[in-house]
């Protein structure tokens, strides 16, 4: 049976009561059982652009046969995305360097088996039988600090560069993917997020809102919440339901 | 300009634009309308570089007609240089250099347009389908056969003896630069090109110089201020086909001024694909001082179409 029959889905993005511009993008596509959120970064245009290039290119990806073969295109078109922004981009001299990069967080479902892959921190989270699960682990300074230095999580926060990402698409010569597979059971609802989103809402906020029985309602609530706030960032969501 | 080969059929299968949400192409300028010049409906992003983005578009216009692949590739300048004085110049620069060649191994151009309504300008191109030479080195992180590099090398390396002949330097030799396509590789992008001077039929354009370069493939003499020439355009496709020949770069990524502090010209060795009776001419191309560099992209594509002597021999051919 093909994911579309499977899933329901829905994403939205929103630029936020503060920025002047939405670099976040996302990829919404049941029936090849892919989706992605990716947050720009490297401000004016470029960023954009970034996110941008993340989101269409995994678009364009064939329709591979097994999950094996998609979860390997999908890694090697985000490593030749990381070494197009990060060493293929011309230089204009007196310009600084400009940083071109996002963060991607990227579900691929087939069947019964899914796979999240993921750079900086953007999230993936499930709602399993009333639990919120958070599925990626930030790569930030602050989970650094936390993992290493075993700080605790209102210590690190208060670290002037706790936000600093560690892994994104084209901030390094090496991009490193983290994975996580796992099974999906029937009723499972899945959030892919920009840190616009879940850092302006709380673990029971995002419970509530993946409660809901439709992507729609669940979206609805997610956004009103985070715009009801300071939304200082771009806000992005795309949610998965079985 | 690109799409993979594996794309060609899939339209059906293809994800719809409405299913990929981006912000407007262009964020302080005047967005990009959906579709440009009341000609071309944009569909998807193809191409990031320092100076400009690519988007792949329909040609609503050949369409009517019933043009049955009515894809076309449109370049537009970053916004940060589309709003200065110069923009359109460098743009148009690009198009006129281009169109100045016939090659069947250099992308071809088609309109050089102006939308009036977010004032953008904007060249239109072949739509080619295949990969660039990056995401090739991705797919092939050892590096490639020399059967499979010589059939990109030889042909590209035409395809820059013809630009030189014809006046035209890259300036921006990089995979990223060239696409390979089923019948053979294409160079495209001379946003940074230059025309020699005094060459015949090929005006100067009057816009400042604007430099810039890529700098894992710029030669030193570049960096070092001194204007692109035959000789920068040897050093940077050197690079690219030992970076293909091997899968690493010959000089680690450095700039080429920081290669030849750290005497890194030294510890050059041979990839382990390429034939021998190559790597003497490679090496050279790849010298980091320009005076070294006594090679042409002409000399190079003689050097790497040569057949050894004792292959010759083996085939019969010596007697």
């Amino acid at each position: 049976m093909s994911a579309e029959a499977l899933w329901r889905s829905l994403g939205r993005t929103d630029i936020g009561k503060v920025r002047e511009s939405n670099e976040d993008a996302f990829l919404d596509c049941p029936e090849h059982g892919l989706w992605v959120v990716a947050d720009g970064m490297g401000g004016y245009e470029c960023g954009g652009l970034a996110s941008q290039l993340i989101v269409s290119s995994l678009a364009a990806l064939p329709l591979l046969p097994s999950l094996d073969e998609r979860v390997k295109a999908v890694r090697q078109c985000l490593h030749w995305i990381n070494r197009r922004l990060n060493q293929e981009l011309t230089v204009a001299q007196g310009h600084a360097e400009r940083i071109m990069g996002s963060t991607v967080v990227t579900l691929l479902l087939e069947g019964r088996r899914a796979a999240c892959i993921w750079a900086g921190d953007s999230r993936c989270y499930l709602w399993r039988e009333g639990c919120l699960y958070q599925l990626s682990r930030d790569h930030s300074l602050q989970q650094q600090l936390i993992e290493q230095q075993q700080m605790s999580i209102e210590q690190a926060r208060a670290h002037p560069s706790a936000s600093a990402l560690t892994q994104a698409v084209g901030a390094r010569a090496q991009l490193t993917l983290d994975m996580l597979e796992f099974n999906v059971c029937p009723g499972d609802t899945l959030l892919l997020c920009t840190d616009g989103l879940h850092q302006a809402l709380g673990c029971e906020v995002l419970g509530n809102a993946l409660s809901r029985s439709t992507p729609q309602g669940a979206l609805q609530q997610l956004f009103d919440v985070a715009l009801s706030g300071r939304a200082q960032d771009n806000l992005t969501a795309v949610v998965i339901r079985r | 300009m690109s799409e993979r080969a594996s794309e060609a059929g899939l339209h059906s299968a293809f994800v719809g634009a409405d299913q990929v949400q981006c912000a407007p192409a262009s964020v302080r300028g005047k967005a990009l309308p959906d579709v440009v010049a009341g000609r071309y409906r944009i569909e998807r992003l193809l191409g990031v570089g320092g100076m400009g983005c690519v988007y792949r578009a329909r040609d609503l216009l050949h369409e009517q007609f019933g043009d049955p692949a009515p894809l076309v590739a449109l370049k537009f300048l970053a916004d940060s240089l589309d709003q200065s004085p110069d923009g359109a110049a460098l743009l148009y620069s690009e198009f006129a250099l281009t169109r100045h060649l016939y090659h069947p191994n250099v992308v071809r151009l088609y309109t050089f347009e102006v939308d009036t309504d977010c004032q953008r300008a904007f060249i239109s191109m072949e739509l080619m389908q295949g990969l660039t030479l990056d995401r090739l080195l991705c797919e092939h992180p050892l590096g490639l056969p020399w059967k499979m590099l010589r059939s990109i090398a030889l042909p590209l390396l035409d395809a820059v003896v013809h630009a030189h002949r014809r006046g035209v330097l890259h300036a921006d030799l990089k995979p990223s630069n060239v696409m390979l396509c089923d019948d053979g590789p294409r160079l495209f992008d001379f946003g940074l090109g230059q025309a020699e001077e005094g060459m015949p039929g090929l005006a100067r354009l009057s816009r400042t110089r604007f430099n810039a370069w890529t700098p894992g493939y710029a030669a030193a003499e570049l960096l070092e201020g001194a204007a692109p020439s035959a000789c920068s355009d040897v050093f940077a496709l050197a690079c690219v086909l030992y970076e293909l020949a091997g899968g690493k770069h010959p000089y680690r990524r450095l700039p080429a001024t920081q290669a030849r502090t750290e005497g890194l010209e030294r510890e050059l060795r041979a990839p382990n694909t390429l034939p021998r009776h190559c790597w003497s001419a490679l090496r050279t191309a790849l010298a980091l001082d320009a005076s070294r560099r006594t090679m042409t992209a002409s000399e190079l594509h003689a050097a790497l179409s040569r057949v050894p002597f004792w292959r010759a021999r083996w085939q019969g051919r010596w007697w």
